[in-house]
């Protein structure tokens, strides 16, 4: 893991209750994979599964957080990111709890500060969610 | 028939453009003239561009930049755009 439960706050404005995200697996400008444990905590928890909306804000936030990265590395300040739209949503299956999720996100196309982003959820190896996302990055 | 299958002329890929942009944007086909405002016709906000350039990679294989898009105010000045990138 590239960063940690204890450092991915350095990475994305997100905080408790709404982190979504529990650490960075790989990050590079091609591809992002972040891996995030569902706890019965979590306010978006309903009926033992993690919902849709959260499993699309895991997506965001894994943007967020490696778009934060990327910018460390360029010796530069994480910058603030929207969701601009979503689109192409699939939902296949919704996690449980104690479940442990992963995402991959593959920036597709890139117009100005507009990122379009594709998004992919994993249990297991089994795809929970897919969507496309365009991120608008605060310049 | 796509230009990056079979090359096309450029009037062959004007009426392409024509098609995909109307069917994409819902917009009526005959609003789409060299003339008309680009922006204003297909009603495109900021994020509408990002949704123009996948169009233009997935239908005629060529890619679009910020940059390309300095200046271009109507379909005229893009089917130039795009026969630039297409060398027709």
């Amino acid at each position: 893991m590239i960063v940690s439960q204890e450092h991915i706050q350095d990475f994305l404005p997100h905080r408790p209750p709404f982190l979504m995200i529990d650490g960075l697996l790989a990050v590079t400008a091609e591809r992002f994979e972040s891996v995030f444990e569902i706890t019965e905590h979590n306010v978006l928890v309903s009926d033992g599964e993690f919902k849709e909306s959260g499993i699309i804000e895991n997506i965001a936030q894994t943007c967020a957080a490696s778009f934060g990265y990327l910018d460390r590395e360029q010796e530069g300040e994480p910058k603030i990111g929207f969701i601009g739209a979503i689109s192409r949503v699939q939902v296949h299956a919704l996690p449980a709890l104690s479940c442990r999720i992963n995402t991959i996100v593959e920036p597709t196309h890139r117009l100005g500060n507009i990122v379009m982003v594709s998004g992919k959820s994993y249990l297991n190896g089994n795809l929970l969610l897919e969507c496309e996302m365009k991120i608008v990055i605060s310049e | 028939m796509y230009a990056k299958d079979v090359k096309m002329n450029l009037e062959e890929v004007i009426e392409e453009t024509r098609d995909f942009l109307s069917e994409e944007f819902e917009v009526d086909r005959d609003l789409i003239l060299p003339e008309n405002s680009l922006k204003e016709t297909l009603d495109l906000d900021s994020l509408d561009y990002v949704d123009l350039v996948v169009l233009i990679e997935e239908n005629l294989n060529i890619k679009i930049t910020g940059e390309d898009f300095k200046g271009i105010e109507t379909f005229g000045d893009f089917y130039g755009l795009v026969q630039k990138k297409l060398a027709l």
